[in-house]
């Protein structure tokens, strides 16, 4: 080991040694938990919890909906004289968004079971269709789009991208922390018995899945008397 | 034999690591996990936009001291702003996060036996949040403010010329955020880290309250996140689902906002009635009466706030058996208030009070919620409250219930608990003076107001008959003796941090777990897990002169523990 005389140490080293052990300091955290498994399940909990925050903020954003959908105003009408369907390609991104589910499931099963190979692979799956599901949804605005069919054409056009766009942005939000899963699985880096943030991320996906199904109803029932 | 006489060192002496000198610097604050520091820093984020809040509420009420403008350069669009920002500042950054967040974060981990709560790196983003709500409301202050009124009604909201209207909603949308994270948390951590031991029914009352706010914290503001966010879109590409020119409505903002905001006004006072539970049951050294009844009262409570935001709306042209409904509805929330009243007056009934600060605080919240519970069962009575509906009878009503409840129960709170998270007694006499001070100002503000709304006087009007003068004149003098108290009551704390005794682990014979450990708690809460016993059994505790506190006398404890009192 390196000796320094004391005379040579300065003030302004000293300093920093104090800084360091400071900083070293203000990471010592106290872990609330006895155990991981009971921060597993208090995770799982309070994740649910957020969950159904998420899902009233989607309920009244339905509720919304159906209030201006059911609006009996002749003056000023829920459909424009030139509103086209609901484009079929949204059949589609629906079945995408509901197969990512079932992956991400199989991931979760995979690490449980201990095959990392099986559990990259479905991870990798995942985050592929749920970029697959944000391009259908991006194709589908953009025919709307080439038909003229603009957010301020009418409440059904303003609705139509405003439901659909608050959903797509919660898919956006979810890539963030699915990526960093995918990485971690990559990686190896989850342990079988508590699996915690792929858990979260699994259950974050299938919320959005089931709220898309919601969702795509709401207005697919809304559009059907169009036409 | 011999003994020898050491002087043994007491457990103060030795105990010097605490959670206020643990580690320096401004990132061991900035960063830290801890609990007791994230409710530090919200207390003194909460206490200076209180500062702010209360400044703009002088500014209103000095204007109003004579018909037309008052003070030069205020116009009317100025006033506008001024009563706006009072509101918006009071309710969302001061009395939401106020208990929950700034004294919750203190208490609660402490109260359950815990070394932290559930998620503490959530709890720090919780926080960090509300600091950008903050600075979100700063930002549209530079832009031009915003003059919309708190409850940013459509079409006042979309076509309002104010630059600032935009980034204070998207201020208020991230303050929900924080609200709800720190919701999830708190229901989380009463979930699964209470003590063995700890039933259900022995958590302290507060606990209970902060719970169903929780509740209420998760399930509600939701819909004011979304409606903010829909009211962005809306002035942004001035199209939307609230302009009824596009057929949208412009009432569903009005439900909306209330879904949130009704449950609102019980997130703000749920928590304040937690902690008037126990500050009754302490200072009066008396069991709670009626446990049961006080803790499923809150949840009673909480289950109501989601059914009568309607009550906001009568006049809005919502059909009348909805407003039949409503008005219905709202009566019953006096049940469960009335139950908490009615026990913590039979808990103070041949209790041994001591009129400390924190009591007087009780006491003043007794009187102060009596007057604005009553006074709302003429707002939720149909016909009385269309003549009532936007007068200073309303501004009264909320104020006594807000204000003379939610807030003077945080200051009393915070009086109750300030050895604790300070470590220093202030002076009963400036602490006592006070609240006597805010006490008669708040009943001379408030109470003339009452009068002015029931003779028709509107509120958020900037200019007034002349026959109105006496009263406003009386109401704006009754705001400043009332700001004087205040300012008192900072000075008493303020004084305290450098010249206050050192505070014993239990100055006022509480029973709670955060009594057992000392004052200020050290880092890490408890070394040990800590029984948990009856919290409203105060029989085992004695007045110990040499510590000027409370400690649990052997004796007693062991007498106490022969004849269990359920």
């Amino acid at each position: 080991m390196l000796r320094v005389r004391p005379s040579l140490v300065s003030n302004l080293t000293r300093r920093n040694a104090k800084k360091r052990t400071v900083a070293v300091k203000t990471r010592t955290t106290v872990d609330p938990f006895a155990n991981s498994a009971s921060r597993q399940a208090a995770g799982v909990f309070g994740m649910s919890l957020f969950l159904m925050t998420l899902g009233v903020l989607f309920a009244a954003t339905m509720l919304g909906y159906v209030v201006v959908r059911l609006n009996p105003d002749p003056q000023a009408p829920f459909f424009s004289s030139t509103s086209p369907a609901l484009p079929h390609l949204m059949l589609v991104s629906t079945l995408t968004l509901l197969i990512s589910s079932v992956t991400i499931h199989a991931t979760v099963k995979a690490v449980r079971a201990g095959s990392m190979v099986v559990a990259r692979s479905r991870a990798g799956i995942t985050l592929g269709l749920a970029m697959v599901f944000l391009l259908l949804q991006g194709v589908s605005w953009f025919m709307l789009w080439q038909q003229k069919f603009f957010i301020g054409s009418s409440m059904y056009a303003w609705t139509f991208y405003v439901l659909t766009g608050l959903h797509a942005l919660h898919v956006v939000g979810g890539l963030v922390p699915l990526t960093l899963v995918w990485r971690r699985v990559r990686w190896g880096r989850y342990q079988p018995k508590n699996p915690e943030g792929l858990l979260y991320c699994e259950m974050y996906w299938h919320f959005l899945g089931g709220v898309w199904l919601a969702l795509y109803a709401t207005l697919w029932l809304g559009s059907l008397t169009w036409r | 034999m011999t003994t020898i006489h050491a002087p043994r060192p007491t457990a103060l002496e030795v105990q010097t690591d605490n959670y206020l000198t643990h580690s320096r610097g401004f990132l061991s604050w900035a960063l830290t996990l801890d609990h007791k520091r994230i409710g530090v820093m919200y207390m003194v984020g909460v206490l200076a936009s209180f500062f702010v809040g209360g400044m703009f509420a002088l500014l209103v009420r000095t204007e109003l001291l004579t018909p037309g403008q008052t003070i030069p350069g205020v116009t009317a669009d100025v006033y506008n702003q001024f009563f706006t920002l009072h509101g918006a500042i009071m309710v969302f950054l001061v009395i939401i996060p106020s208990i929950p967040a700034a004294l919750g974060n203190f208490v609660l981990p402490i109260m359950l036996g815990a070394k932290d709560v559930a998620f503490p790196r959530l709890n720090l983003g919780s926080f960090y949040l509300w600091v950008f709500g903050a600075c979100f409301t700063l930002v549209s202050l530079a832009m031009g403010g915003f003059d919309t009124g708190w409850t940013f009604y459509t079409p006042y909201s979309t076509t309002s010329p104010a630059g600032g209207v935009i980034p204070v909603l998207f201020g208020v949308f991230v303050l929900g955020f924080s609200s709800i994270f720190t919701g999830m948390n708190f229901i989380v951590t009463v979930h699964k880290l209470r003590p063995p031991g700890m039933t259900w029914f022995r958590m302290p009352l507060f606990l209970w309250a902060i719970y169903a706010t929780a509740i209420i914290q998760v399930l509600a503001t939701p819909v004011l996140a979304i409606t903010l966010m829909l009211l962005v879109i809306e002035r942004t590409i001035n199209i939307g689902i609230f302009d009824p020119s596009m057929g949208g409505d412009p009432v569903l903002f009005q439900h909306f906002f209330w879904f949130y905001s009704h449950p609102a006004v019980y997130i703000m006072i749920l928590p304040a009635m937690g902690i008037i539970s126990d500050l009754i049951s302490v200072h009066a050294h008396r069991h709670i009466f009626g446990y049961k009844f006080i803790a499923l009262s809150s949840i009673a409570i909480a289950i109501f706030s989601f059914l009568v935001w309607g009550h906001h709306m009568f006049i809005s042209g919502q059909s009348p058996l909805l407003n039949t409904l409503f008005s219905l509805i709202s009566f019953s929330v006096a049940i469960p208030s009335a139950v908490k009243v009615f026990n913590w007056l039979t808990t103070l009934y041949k209790g041994n009070i001591s009129l400390t600060t924190p009591m007087l605080y009780a006491l003043s919240f007794l009187v102060l919620f009596t007057i604005g519970g009553l006074t709302g069962i003429h707002l939720a009575t149909l016909n009385t409250d269309v003549h009532l509906h936007d007068t200073y009878f309303v501004v009264a009503h909320f104020h006594y219930v807000m204000m003379g409840s939610a807030l003077i129960g945080m200051i009393g709170g915070l009086h109750h608990w300030w050895p604790k998270m300070t470590g220093k007694m202030y002076s009963e006499a400036l602490g006592s003076t006070a609240c006597v001070i805010i006490f008669i100002g708040f009943n001379v503000t408030f109470f003339t107001q009452f009068y002015l709304g029931s003779k028709g006087m509107p509120r958020r009007y900037y200019d007034y008959q002349p026959e109105f003068q006496v009263y406003h004149v009386i109401s704006t003098l009754g705001s400043y003796f009332m700001a004087s108290g205040f300012f008192l009551t900072a000075y008493c704390l303020i004084s305290s941090l450098i010249g206050g005794r050192k505070a014993p682990a239990n100055p006022w014979g509480g029973g709670s777990l955060e009594w057992q450990c000392d004052s200020p708690p050290p880092h890490d809460n408890f070394a040990t897990q800590p029984s948990v016993g009856d919290c409203y059994d105060f029989r085992s505790l004695r007045w110990d002169e040499a510590t000027q506190g409370y400690v649990i006398d052997p004796v007693l404890a062991a007498e106490a523990a022969k004849h269990p009192l359920h």
